[in-house]
């Protein structure tokens, strides 16, 4: 039922390919040539099994049927008919495949995987049509080929040639080739032994479809050397020697898969540029990872991990990992430093170490300023760090190693700047500073501990507790490494600020000097050290009456001392200083460095043999307590001079026979013996602890009158108190102190007293 | 000492040399003056007398607490007073009010003004804050009915009973949140 039209359609088309394929020859005979052509095409190019011979043909002949057909357009369909063919035939492939994967499977020798590679590239070109067909033909031979075979290779593939990649990393060395590597792949002379290997890759198109897997081994690969090779080596910088391996290992390697088609070293030196660089960063990345993870030890080897930390600085310029690095640092040292089982000496030791070494990576500072900001919260509620700088500034010799390098020039503290704008080498910050960075110029470590605290008042406070305790503990009058102290803290205090330590240090000649004065008026076992009281910190103003001899010796000193210096007055510390005690027993003389109290109890027991606890207590009189006259007593016990019998009575030990009458191992009482000598300084704590009872009186006092109050107006309000000094968060902790007592109460953010 | 003295002195006198007018000069030491009245009220501790400044900004206005003396019709309770200070004090005496209704014969009981020799003529620059407030709170227990502010309460002064019925009707709790 068509309509003419398409019947008119129909016979056109029909004589037109008609036409095409008997080329205007007569009949049918240019189509009877065109079929035997045809066949002829198609015979030469059916895939057939490899391991079939397979028929000669006649080359010349095949050429001019591929031209017939070509002249007749009929190519296209020649193709896909081949390809038809192909798809029937793969079935041969995928045993083949089957059978050499089965075998890896079962052995996980990348043997099997080189071998299948050998055999899929004999299958590829065996089937691959004459180039003559033109490129087209060429492409879609390969798409249909590597299709068929990536559809077919089992997920255990992908390992295998891993493992065969691997192999290929360590083919440097002839020696090192494995046997069936040689078997498998044809070798070239003058070449690596796997190229035959790499140009199957390529053939059969492996190399694009895993890319990422020939990079992952060799990332692997770099790695492994790094860690075998760089962990804790850090004392020399590994980098230029890990590249180096890796210019004689890797980039070998790098042009198999890389480079082969390059002729002149030139053209393959541009070919690997990219993919070289990308190593590199692998190389750098892994490096600086390496490092980072480490970094903790790095510093607590600091000076000899200096090799490491160039290291890392040149990864870090490469690699983006500043970051990391500084996360991973606050990690460590909250984990490794920041917790009460660290001494302060060792953190701020710890400290110093970090601010040398982030300088080395990073000299503007902008990753010491993230690292050390925990670092120095913590320190600041340490209490004794104060005592820990200051110690460590007067090169307090005990613990050996100073904070402090000596080579170091000593230099006055510096004050953070604001930025000159004129300055004509004026930089901006970094740009990964933070908001609060403050550019940190490269100062020296004391500054750095310094500036821990808001004012350096608080050092010079805790100085001069130091310097009291030290100058009262010198015995011999050589006071020269206090004053070379002194001077060198003046430098990078200020002068003005260390006046009351040099008044400390006059006070100390001064005495011997008065003290030579009043010996020759009258000659005196009393050799006093004479202090202004303004100008030492609070001393220990425990007071007691020395007995007998002791207490007519002093009051002959003051007498001449008065005469000496009429406008002054000399008031006694009684419970500091040391006497030298010649004890005249009934059989022996006992001769002991004693305390003064001690020597008190001596002179006591000379008046009689058997004395209590109380009784001495009492005739000492003063502000005397239990504990301290315990502990003077049981010195004089551990030399033998009295005896505790019974309990808080004491008697004197006159003969050796009393010793054995009373029993050295009779029972003895379990003194309170403090292995640390009282110091006879008040400490800044203790001085602290008083000023706020000052400012107690008059919060208190606030809060009676004005009703309730809110934190920041007392504290607005405490600006009245003398040298109020604290800050809003220091008020509010007392407060909540006050309030767990039971003083004041607060509501809504208002305190008010409780009684009231 | 001498030394202590010129190192305490130096700071104090330099922001000194810079004020220009006498009339600041004065009230920087009326300001030490205060502040050293202020330290040592909180220092002494003489139990039921108390006072201190209204603000941080103005040294010149307090506010004080006086509580009644034991023994007394006043016992138990507590008057909130206020404090001016002129500005050539110590040399001319506070002005001071009662804040909370005190019915007292020398106290008037609407304005809280007080009727109290040393605040008026017999005022000498050696009194204080301190001793002000110690002779407010005897004022109290021991009033001077020669010259009353309030006669009524004068009248009934000898009538103990009835003057503390009065006292109680007038007084009211000085702190807020307890009332």
């Amino acid at each position: 039922m068509a309509s003419q039209y398409v019947r008119e359609q129909v016979a056109l088309k029909w004589t037109n390919g008609f036409a095409r394929l008997n080329r205007g020859e007569p009949g049918i005979t240019g189509l009877l040539t065109f079929t035997e052509a045809w066949i002829l095409a198609r015979e030469f190019l059916r895939p057939r099994d490899i391991n079939e011979t397979k028929p000669e043909f006649v080359l010349t002949q095949v050429k001019l049927a591929f031209e017939l057909i070509g002249e007749c357009k009929m190519l296209q369909s020649l193709v896909d008919e081949f390809l038809e063919e192909m798809k029937q035939q793969q079935f041969l492939i995928t045993q083949e495949c089957e059978r050499f994967m089965s075998q890896y499977e079962s052995t996980s020798d990348p043997q099997y995987i080189a071998q299948l590679v050998m055999r899929l590239q004999q299958w590829y070109q065996a089937w691959q049509p004459a180039s003559a067909l033109g490129t087209s033909m060429m492409a879609s031979y390969t798409t249909a080929f590597q299709t068929h075979l990536f559809s077919i290779l089992p997920p255990s593939f992908p390992r295998g040639f891993k493992a065969l990649i691997s192999v290929t990393f360590n083919l440097t060395h002839r020696a090192s080739v494995p046997q069936w590597l040689l078997d498998v792949a044809p070798q070239v002379e003058g070449q690596r032994p796997d190229l035959s290997l790499w140009v199957a890759f390529d053939q059969l198109g492996f190399l694009d479809r895993y890319d990422s897997l020939v990079s992952g081994v060799c990332h692997e690969y770099v790695e492994e050397h790094i860690l075998e090779t760089c962990a804790e080596k850090w004392d020399e910088p590994m980098l230029a020697k890990v590249r180096e391996w890796m210019a004689n290992t890797i980039v070998p390697w790098m042009m198999m898969p890389y480079g082969r088609g390059a002729r002149t070293s030139e053209e393959a030196r541009s070919m690997l540029q990219a993919v070289g660089s990308r190593f590199d960063f692998h190389l750098c990345k892994t490096l600086s990872e390496l490092r980072i993870k480490e970094i903790f030890d790095i510093i607590v080897d600091y000076p000899d991990s200096m090799g490491a930390l160039q290291d890392l600085k040149e990864c870090l310029q490469r690699v983006d990992d500043k970051a990391l690095l500084v996360s991973s640092l606050r990690k460590a040292n909250h984990k490794r430093l920041l917790h009460p089982g660290a001494d302060t000496k060792l953190i701020l030791s710890q400290y110093v170490s970090i601010i040398r070494c982030l300088r080395v990576i990073d000299p503007v500072g902008v990753l010491l300023f993230k690292v050390a900001d925990p670092i120095r919260r913590y320190l600041r509620e340490r209490q004794d760090t104060i005592r820990c700088i200051v110690a460590s500034l007067v090169g307090d010799g005990e613990s050996g190693d100073s904070l402090v390098d000596d080579s170091e020039p000593i230099q006055p503290l510096q004050q953070p700047q604001a930025d000159d704008y004129t300055d004509p080498q004026w930089e901006p910050e970094p740009i990964d500073a933070g908001p609060e960075f403050r550019t940190n110029k490269p100062s020296d470590v004391i500054s750095t501990l310094v500036s821990i605290y808001d004012s350096k008042e608080l050092f010079v406070k805790e100085l001069q507790v130091l310097l009291a305790q030290r100058l009262l503990a010198v015995k011999d009058g050589n006071y020269d490494k206090e004053r070379r102290n002194i001077e060198i803290l003046k430098i990078r205090f200020g002068e003005a600020s260390l006046q009351v330590c040099e008044v400390m240090l006059k006070d100390m000649t001064d005495s011997r000097r008065i003290d030579q004065h009043v010996q020759a008026q009258q000659s005196s076992v009393l050799h006093p050290t004479i202090i202004s009281k303004h100008f030492w910190p609070p001393l220990q103003t425990t007071t007691f009456d020395m007995p007998g001899q002791l207490k007519e010796i002093q009051e002959r000193y003051s007498k001449e001392f008065v005469a000496f210096k009429p406008d002054k007055k000399l008031s006694w510390l009684p419970l500091l200083g040391t006497v030298k005690l010649e004890i005249e027993l009934d059989d022996r003389t006992i001769e002991i460095d004693a305390s003064p109290l001690e020597a008190a109890f001596v002179e006591l027991f000379s008046q009689k043999d058997v004395w209590t606890l109380n009784e001495l207590i009492d005739e000492v009189g003063g502000s005397i307590d239990r504990v301290t006259a315990l502990r003077a007593l049981s010195s004089l016990v551990l030399h033998e001079i009295l005896k505790e019998s019974p309990l808080d009575t004491f008697n004197l030990l006159n003969t050796k026979e009393d010793i054995e009458k009373y029993g050295v191992k009779g029972k003895q009482r379990e003194v309170v013996m403090q292995e640390e000598a009282t110091l006879p300084v008040v400490t800044v704590q203790q001085q602290q602890a008083e000023q706020m009872q000052v400012f107690w009186k008059f919060i208190e006092g606030m809060l009676k009158n004005l009703g309730t109050l809110p934190l920041d107006r007392i504290q607005q309000m405490l600006k009245f108190a003398p040298d109020y000094d604290r800050s809003i968060d220091q008020l509010g902790a007392f407060m909540e102190a006050a309030r767990q007592e039971g003083l004041v109460n607060v509501k809504d953010g208002f305190w008010s007293l409780s009684n009231a | 000492m001498e030394q202590l003295t010129t190192t305490v002195a130096a700071p104090r006198g330099a922001p000194k040399a810079t004020v220009a007018g006498s009339q600041s000069e004065a009230a920087g030491s009326v300001t030490k003056r205060l502040s050293s009245e202020l330290m040592t009220l909180m220092m002494s501790s003489s139990p039921g007398i108390s006072a201190f400044p209204k603000s941080d900004a103005n040294l010149f206005e307090w506010a004080g607490t006086i509580e009644g003396p034991a023994g007394t019709v006043y016992s138990g309770l507590s008057f909130k007073i206020s404090i001016n200070f002129p500005s050539n004090y110590p040399y001319a005496a506070p002005t001071i009010k009662f804040d909370s209704p005190c019915y007292h014969p020398n106290v008037d009981i609407v304005g809280g003004a007080i009727c109290l020799d040393i605040l008026q003529d017999k005022w000498s620059a050696v009194y204080s804050v301190q001793t002000i407030l110690l002779s407010l709170q005897s004022l109290l227990g021991e009033p001077n009915n020669a010259s009353p502010l309030n006669p009524d309460a004068a009248n009934l002064w000898d009538k103990p009973e009835d003057f503390k019925s009065q006292v109680m009707k007038h007084y009211r709790r000085v702190d807020g949140s307890n009332a």
